[in-house]
């Protein structure tokens, strides 16, 4: 390439550049059972959000584990149980990229 | 900006910042045993439908600071994957990971990434860039591990059905003489596999062969198909005697992922499942025989499906950190 940034690994071969595209971690956080939690983030206009969830310690043979629900409204990330339903301890990962 | 460092890609897309953290390449974790498969049939029954899609349970190891993101990278592509347990002591994860079929052989690669400020070192490893945020403590980028780059990504759900058979299974017969169904009548007519069963995404991006993915399994589901059988036996010296049955197959199902050639597919697994025979009867009838009853097999789930909200998945090509 003529312009722009690579970077090498170790071994010489090319691992990133401005070729690429990326998520990047906004925030990781844990969420308890059965609690709601609300983040609004300072992120450059424009600039998509999304939230994984995983659940933490669930047997896979239980029934009733819930995961809470993630919504993503601008740049306010909010968990919180399921209507009338407990939810399980979950952590959230917030990507962020420029889209 | 007034200040600090941005990089952006041949788009105009920012990749790297001084505000926010990139993903880097801990390790792959460390593959330490398999459950042995099962679940290709109905456990204690043999006669109708008698078959399931199967599942191995593979467990992995990693240890690292922070938090990880982890990619699945199928080593067969034909098959189902998805992470269904994960659990975290001190600073060791381990994840079991779910795959359709019965075959322990080709188990997946698990990539760990985890953010830059947590990412391990080696003491003699001094060259590189380091981007830290205003703080000057926090780092955001750190060119000695190898960074994530995407290939693609978008939202995912499951169909509200995992069976194959036309319908979600359900209740026939009854316990008195309007029962379609003979007293110990057992003969599953329900297709438990999950085949055909996927909701599936489009992606160019997505080869089969290097690509891997990240997407929690959160969806499960159960489902039972229940048949119920009924006998009189009549006497005019002694009590009518009743004779009931129910019979029952049950899966728990997991929700489970798999990439095909342009296409992100999210669709169902067997994870356990089981058949339930019970049988029962008063006394009376022509001979004026005693009551009794037997019961084989357990119902431990009642039918539902939970979890069934969208879930984000990313993409990546895995052969960049190998």
């Amino acid at each position: 390439m003529s312009y722009g940034l690579s970077i090498f690994k170790a071994d010489g071969s090319l691992g990133f550049s401005t070729a690429d595209i990326t998520w990047q971690t906004l925030d990781q956080f844990t969420v308890a059972a059965n609690a709601s939690v609300s983040n609004t983030y300072s992120v450059p206009t424009g600039f998509e959000i999304i939230a994984q969830r995983q659940l933490v310690d669930v047997p896979p043979n239980s029934q009733e584990d819930y995961a809470p629900n993630v919504t993503v409204s601008g740049s306010t990330v909010s968990v919180a149980p399921q209507s009338g339903l407990s939810s399980s301890q979950c952590i959230v990962h917030v990507l962020t990229r420029d889209p | 900006m007034a200040y600090g460092f941005e990089a952006t890609n041949d788009n105009g897309k920012v990749i790297i910042n001084d505000t926010v953290e990139n993903l880097h390449f801990v390790s792959k974790a460390t593959r330490t045993g398999d459950d042995g498969g099962g679940y290709s049939d109905f456990p204690q029954y043999s006669s109708g439908s008698d078959y399931l899609d199967g599942r191995v349970i593979h467990t992995y190891t990693v240890s690292c600071t922070g938090t990880p993101i982890v990619f699945i990278k199928p080593n067969d592509y034909s098959r189902w994957h998805a992470i269904i347990k994960q659990s975290v002591s001190s600073n060791t994860w381990t994840f079991q990971v779910l795959i359709s079929g019965t075959s322990t052989s080709n188990p997946p690669d698990l990539y760990c990434f985890v953010n830059a400020d947590d990412i391990p070192v080696a003491s003699g490893d001094t060259w590189g860039m380091q981007v830290f945020k205003s703080d000057g403590t926090t780092k955001t980028f750190d060119s000695r591990k190898q960074p994530l780059a995407i290939t693609g990504g978008g939202s995912v759900s499951h169909p509200s059905d995992p069976t194959d058979s036309s319908g979600l299974p359900g209740l026939t017969g009854t316990h008195d003489s309007s029962s379609i169904h003979f007293w110990n009548y057992s003969n599953n007519d329900h297709d438990f596999r999950s085949t055909t069963r996927y909701n599936e995404y489009s992606n160019t991006n997505i080869n089969a062969s290097t690509t891997m993915f990240s997407c929690p399994s959160l969806a499960q589901g159960v489902h039972e198909r229940t048949q119920k059988g009924y006998k009189v036996s009549t006497s005019f010296l002694n009590p009518d005697q009743h004779h009931y049955s129910t019979a029952l197959w049950w899966v728990m199902y997991r929700g489970v992922f798999r990439l095909r050639s342009g296409y992100f597919d999210a669709g169902w697994n067997v994870y356990i499942a089981g058949y339930q025979f019970t049988s029962w009867w008063t006394e009376g009838g022509i001979f004026g025989g005693g009551g009794g009853n037997i019961t084989a097999g357990t119902r431990p789930y009642t039918p539902k499906n939970i979890n069934m909200g969208s879930n984000s998945y990313i993409i990546a090509d895995s052969s960049r950190y190998d």
